[in-house]
């Protein structure tokens, strides 16, 4: 019996779905309505799959997860980390303090402005302090955060360079306020560029939390089930992360989700070029295939109404989903959403007998959807007499706003004239209009459509980096590039890649100004395939 | 409106004036980031010291250069040094206020207008942030329409304004005075031996002149080219349009020049020259991009000193200083810049003819490819590239 049997779980605004594939086959797929401590959901979703005994859990050879943690939790200003923030750069850098140009409600929510220290430190790009670093505003400062943050961010200007007084910096800390607390150091974060990589710093000191709870519900559903497999988060490139390593790195999860719907969709379809559109049960992500890959998103990548340096893939996320509510009064529809009933649809919609008109019943009434999804437990609409019932007018005129919503987002994400194809995935996949929509010239329903996410996850890649440092004043310049990029490629397949398939996403090249001679840091990225 | 400001444009009698706001600042921030040729640094960091300076309450205002009464002083506020640096050590709040402060006292006199040295991400924007804090206008001109890495690559100084006095400021309060006269090689030479010891990069006053000087010596009306350009470039993400050719009808109508694309393709190498921060304090090197689409197997190399300057296509030249070179993404429009292209990045290369100020035969001898130590004679883009 071989260990082949992939786990596959992406985690949605409303549903949690699962997929158990051997090789390109789906074995089982599975929907469970993502439940308020998402654990549960994920669990659930685990039971149907195994249940279904299609394999053996010794045959599990892998567990991935991509989830929407962070971002709704950024995005909805939700169960966010106090953090205390510190820049090492006074006296340099104070005409633009952190948290410049954020949201208020944002700021608010990481704790406000109190909690920011620019302390004097910092380095000059030669290597020269711009000043000493100031130990004692840095244990000034803990003593003014004890108790009222729980999450710390450190920027240091140049650190990724010189990484020293952010790594002090985080010993003072942990000796004033212990060795629990959360440090993130932004040199671990992201490249050249300090407000950016400042504000992902803080961004993923903020959702630490919110991580952790959701990976440790994850292992410990995992182990109670007797499955011996490693546990991998998708990352927003596509590639995926070890769940240990995710804890400390949460904001490498932002719209990994929609990175793994890319590349489940590109899988399942066969389509290379094309836009994606993700119909959840709350919000609908539309994501554009560029050449079988996500677009990147150029230069930065804004998150939550912050700047941030972390490549993304471009995306635009609207609330329009299978739970969406149809505001009327009398006959007229006087809105369309933003909420939703989320998971609740099946007590509150009307084609389930409650007493609230969703996009769900709208596209039950227009015949949209006829049949009962395999991944759900409850059939389509066990009230339909209901759905029957509703006013005619009211059912067009909200039909006419979905589809126009759903054009304008298309639209927006266009960066070409013309018509395209699109790929409709997701659970809410069935419940929007197909038929004679502006701007696309062919709607695409992939096999397993709905749990695209999910099998995206599984064919994800490991991604790895390696660094080194060049002397070329010795070696040549491509022979010293050549040995990094063999360095990163050992690592990929250390963490479980093929050789082989092994492919460089990135090189960075650091020189190091300040040394005599001519030295430089290289930095490779590289993801590689785990299965053939 | 601060009454200061109010009552200076009442005693000049000038009644036309544009209110820059948010949205002004970023449009003008994008167009002049195009026009910086891959330098002018990050846009972010002028856009963020301008919407402070807003947020504080302060007004930002600019006049056209004819409305100015001929005696005023103005002068530049800018930064001089490796953008490289500036994109991770932005500035203290008091860098700037303190170098034109010192300026003010050197001369004798207090700055009535501030005139951005060049369009680019952080010295035009400067320009708005310094005159909203010290409550005086901005005059619709700058000194060269792109963006140069030398302090003396001015439309002024081909027109015999001189950069001196100029006053170098760092943000532990360092404060260096240059006052070479007329030799503004010199000016330059010395004002980059000062950013390289503060650290790659300064915080100037610079190119004090009068109100007349202004209306000679000026590329006149070239904030306004770069607020229509980074206008055209919004519309064109708004309306799905190609950005590319939206610049080239922006420029079109605001110039009248034709500005040529001639290449798209993507970065494959980026040699950088060791070093250059602290033994020229610029960032130099060559980056070599590998053809797409239309341009499949062709192959462009672009030499660059903080800006692009020379570009190559298939061995052939096709670009030379002072006339600009701008690579873009070809889907949003945005300029790649020198201090943070990566390996991959995706751009169209666009060649526009430099502005006829920069092209007498004193400018050519200040910024033209012999300056640079390139062998060829300067030839004007139009005729490198008739066949396209």
């Amino acid at each position: 019996m071989g260990k082949d049997v992939r786990i596959g779980f992406d985690v949605g605004g409303t549903f949690t779905d699962g997929v158990m594939l051997r090789g390109k086959d789906v074995l089982a797929k599975a929907k469970a309505l993502t439940s308020e401590d998402v654990t549960s959901g994920i669990i659930h979703a685990l039971d149907i799959l195994l249940n279904t005994n299609k394999a053996e859990v010794a045959e599990i050879a892998l567990v991935s997860l991509g989830t929407t943690h962070t971002t709704n939790a950024i995005i909805e200003r939700r169960n966010l980390n106090k953090v205390g923030i510190f820049r090492l750069g006074a006296p340099a850098t104070t005409a633009i303090p952190p948290l410049t140009g954020w949201p208020n409600d944002l700021k608010i929510a990481i704790g406000g402005e109190e909690n920011i220290f620019i302390i004097r430190g910092g380095k000059e790009y030669d290597g020269r302090d711009i000043a000493p670093l100031d130990e004692d505003a840095i244990k000034n400062a803990c003593k003014k955060i004890a108790g009222k943050v729980d999450s710390i961010a450190i920027t240091g200007v140049f650190s990724p360079i010189i990484p020293d007084q952010e790594e002090r910096t985080a010993e003072i800390i942990r000796q004033e306020l212990g060795d629990n607390i959360p440090i993130t150091l932004s040199n671990h974060i992201a490249s050249i560029s300090l407000l950016e990589r400042e504000n992902s710093t803080i961004l993923n000191a903020s959702v630490i939390t919110v991580m952790r709870k959701a990976i440790d519900a994850l292992k410990t559903a995992v182990k109670e089930r007797d499955i011996n497999a490693p546990l991998f988060i998708v990352q927003n490139d596509g590639t995926i992360m070890s769940a240990d390593y995710a804890v400390n790195y949460p904001i490498f999860t932002v719209a990994s989700g929609p990175a793994a719907s890319v590349r489940g969709a590109v899988y399942l379809s066969g389509i290379d070029n094309g836009v994606i559109v993700d119909i959840g049960g709350t919000s609908t992500d539309v994501a554009f295939i560029v050449n079988g890959f996500p677009r990147e998103s150029s230069v930065t990548v804004t998150i939550g109404g912050v700047k941030t340096n972390i490549r993304c893939p471009d995306l635009m996320s609207i609330a329009l989903g299978g739970g969406t509510i149809v505001k009327t009064r009398s006959q007229d529809v006087i809105g369309l959403g933003p909420e939703s009933v989320g998971y609740n649809l099946v007590k509150l919609a009307k084609s389930f007998g409650g007493p609230i008109i969703t996009t769900h019943d709208v596209a039950v009434a227009k015949g949209l959807v006829n049949q009962k999804l395999d991944v759900f437990e409850s059939d389509f609409a066990p009230y339909i007499e209901n759905v029957k019932k509703l006013d005619k007018k009211i059912i067009d005129a909200a039909y006419e706003a979905i589809k126009k919503r759903l054009e304008v987002a298309v639209d927006q994400m266009k960066t070409v004239a013309g018509d395209i194809k699109a790929i409709f995935l997701g659970g809410g996949a069935l419940v929007v209009p197909r038929e004679g929509l502006e701007g696309i010239s062919e709607v695409i329903l992939p096999p397993h459509f709905e749990v695209c996410g999910a099998i995206g996850t599984t064919i994800a890649e490991i991604g790895a980096y390696a660094e080194g440092v060049a002397d070329l004043e010795i070696e040549d310049r491509n022979e010293a590039i050549n040995k990094v990029i063999e360095k990163a490629k050992d690592e990929a397949q250390k963490a479980g890649a093929i050789r082989h398939s092994v492919e460089i996403l990135d090189i960075e090249e650091i020189p190091f100004a300040y040394m005599p001679g001519k030295r430089e840091k290289v930095r490779v990225r590289v993801k590689g395939k785990i299965f053939e | 409106m601060s009454d200061k400001l109010f009552e200076t444009l009442k005693k000049w009698g000038i009644n036309n004036y544009k209110i820059i706001d948010k949205e002004a600042v970023k449009e003008i921030t994008l167009g002049a980031s195009i026009l910086a040729t891959g330098g002018g640094g990050d846009p972010e960091i002028g856009l963020l010291w301008a919407y402070k300076v807003l947020d504080e309450g302060k007004t930002i205002v600019m006049i056209d250069p004819m409305d100015i009464p001929d005696d005023i002083l103005v002068a530049s506020p800018a930064t001089l040094g490796a953008p490289v640096v500036l994109t991770e050590k932005p500035p203290s709040h008091e860098v700037l206020s303190n170098a034109i402060s010192n300026l003010e006292r050197y001369i004798g006199k207090n700055l009535q207008a501030t005139i951005p040295i060049e369009c680019g991400g952080v010295n035009s924007t400067l320009a708005y942030a310094a005159a909203g804090e010290f409550g005086v206008p901005v005059i619709d001109v700058d000194g060269m329409n792109r963006a140069f890495p030398e302090l003396q690559m001015t439309s002024w100084v081909t027109f015999g304004v001189n950069a001196s006095p100029t006053v170098s400021c760092d943000d532990r309060g360092n404060v260096t005075v240059i006052d070479t006269k007329d030799d503004n090689r010199m000016a330059e030479n010395i004002a980059r031996r000062v950013a390289m010891a503060y650290g790659g990069i300064s915080w100037i006053a610079t190119y004090p002149m009068t109100g007349k000087q202004v209306k000679e010596a000026s590329i006149l009306n070239s904030q306004s080219i770069a607020w229509e350009l980074g206008k055209a470039v919004y519309r064109a993400r708004a309306k799905h349009l190609d950005p590319v050719e939206e610049m080239l009808k922006s420029l079109k109508a605001t110039r009248n020049v034709i500005g040529i694309k001639v290449f798209k393709g993507k970065i494959v190498d980026i040699s950088r020259e060791f070093g250059g921060e602290s033994s020229k304090g610029f960032s130099l090197g060559k980056v070599k991009m590998e053809g797409l689409e239309d341009y499949k197997g062709r192959i462009a190399e672009i030499d660059f000193q903080n800006e692009w300057l020379i570009l190559k296509i298939d061995g052939t030249t096709r670009c030379l200083p002072p006339d600009l070179i701008a690579i873009v993404d070809p889907e949003t429009g945005e300029p790649i810049r020198t201090d943070i292209m990566k390996y991959g990045y995706r751009g169209t290369i666009i060649l526009i003819p430099a502005h006829e100020r920069m092209r007498s035969p004193k400018g050519i001898e200040l910024f033209g490819p012999k300056y640079f130590g390139y062998k060829s004679d300067y030839v004007p883009v139009e005729e490198l590239n008739r066949e396209v």
